[in-house]
């Protein structure tokens, strides 16, 4: 519970599991089948507490959020009434994720196709969900969106949606 | 039995139900949960309804292929991430983008109190001695062919009680401490005053509260 729920830097969170499996001392052949016996357990162990253990695929590391459903009574939303920002946030995941985490600013003014993008950006990396390289035109994703996105259920949602 | 029975019915009920949803086209596979669904079904297992709850769990699985089998269908549809940017490029409106991020902000649980030192406080305040609980031990069973008696007293309560009133009838009138004398022995002490509780009752022997005698 320590290693999942710390704060190492602003942008990550928990532990890798090898930094989990040091901690326990496991070293045994099997020890990936153990981590995951652990996790699931603990994940289950929380449940009841409106707790679950996630994984963010852009950093590698397991940690603890609440639920969805607790998430939506404490409005984890940053982005609420604000849906311009969250619509380029959602152009710059799609340009970083065909550019393997970063991509051009000009890439997504072109996509967005509306004024104020640079301010749009300057508020996401105040966010701490992006780091801006204006002289390299670069937009960087930091490891912390895939804390707080569910990034699984956004592209299912989208699946969806187009599907619909 | 029947209890367990029930939930299973009640379980596949509601499979039916979502399976008459899907075919009616008011829900979609999708978009609903089916973990409760498991979790009911775990929770009534039993040994007693444990051919009910295998048929329910064909059931339930079937489900949950179908929804497998949809969600394959959606990202096989959705193979290439130009369809992404294509979707971008059918220019949505800001908030039909805004409501893609419905339901998927997590909060993340983070307490600074939840420190590794805390932790080992926790533990060792938790962890502290109580002292050794108290054993109930139960004796062994002895099997034996011999007849079992009660032992029984050789005299019994009435004699005793007589014999007794035989034997402080010379001190009387004395006061009810002299009775007990210097006996030291509870049980005896205990003896001696139910003795004369039941010799006063009986109005064999007389009390004067005023003065403390006890006399015939």
């Amino acid at each position: 519970m320590h290693l999942l729920s710390r704060k190492v830097t602003l942008d990550k969170r928990g532990a890798s599991e090898e930094e989990i499996l040091d901690a326990l001392n496991l070293k045994t052949k099997n020890k990936s089948i153990q981590f995951q016996y652990l996790i699931a357990n603990l994940s289950e162990y929380i449940e009841k507490l409106g707790l679950q253990v996630r994984y963010n695929p852009l950093d590698e590391h397991w940690f603890i959020s609440f639920d969805q459903d607790v998430s939506d009574i404490i409005s984890a939303n940053p982005f609420e009434n604000q849906p311009k920002i969250a619509a380029t946030l959602f152009c710059t995941l799609a340009c970083c994720f065909k550019g393997s985490g970063s991509c051009k600013i000009r890439e997504i003014i072109e996509l967005r196709k509306k004024k104020g993008i640079i301010e749009d950006l300057k508020i996401l990396q105040k966010k701490g969900y992006v780091i801006l390289d204006k002289k390299l035109d670069q937009v960087h994703l930091t490891p912390l969106i895939g804390y707080e996105l569910d990034l699984n259920a956004l592209f299912t949602n989208l699946a969806i949606n187009l599907k619909e | 039995m029947t209890e367990y029975k029930e939930i299973t019915e009640h379980i596949n009920q509601k499979i039916e139900e979502v399976q008459r949803k899907v075919i009616s086209g008011k829900i979609k596979l999708l978009n609903y949960e089916l973990a409760p669904i498991f979790t009911e079904l775990k929770k009534a297992l039993n040994i007693e309804n444990l051919d009910n709850s295998s048929k329910t769990y064909k059931a339930a699985c079937e489900l949950l292929n179908q929804k497998f089998e949809d969600l394959r269908r959606l990202l096989s549809s959705l193979d290439s991430e130009q369809k992404f940017i294509d979707y971008l490029k059918s220019n949505p409106k800001d908030e039909e983008i805004s409501r893609l991020f419905d339901g998927c902000w997590r909060k993340i649980f983070h307490v600074d109190g939840l420190s590794l030192s805390f932790l080992e406080f926790s533990k060792n305040k938790l962890c502290k001695d109580k002292g050794v609980p108290i054993t109930i031990e139960h004796l062994d069973k002895v099997f034996s062919d011999e007849e079992f008696l009660l032992e029984i007293p050789e005299h019994n309560f009435t004699e005793k009680m007589f014999e007794f009133l035989v034997r402080i009838q010379k001190y009387l009138p004395c006061s009810f401490e002299e009775i007990f004398g210097d006996e030291q022995d509870q049980a005896k002490i205990y003896e001696i005053f139910v003795y004369l509780l039941h010799l006063l009752q009986l109005g064999k022997i007389k009390y004067q509260k005023e003065t403390n005698t006890l006399y015939t």
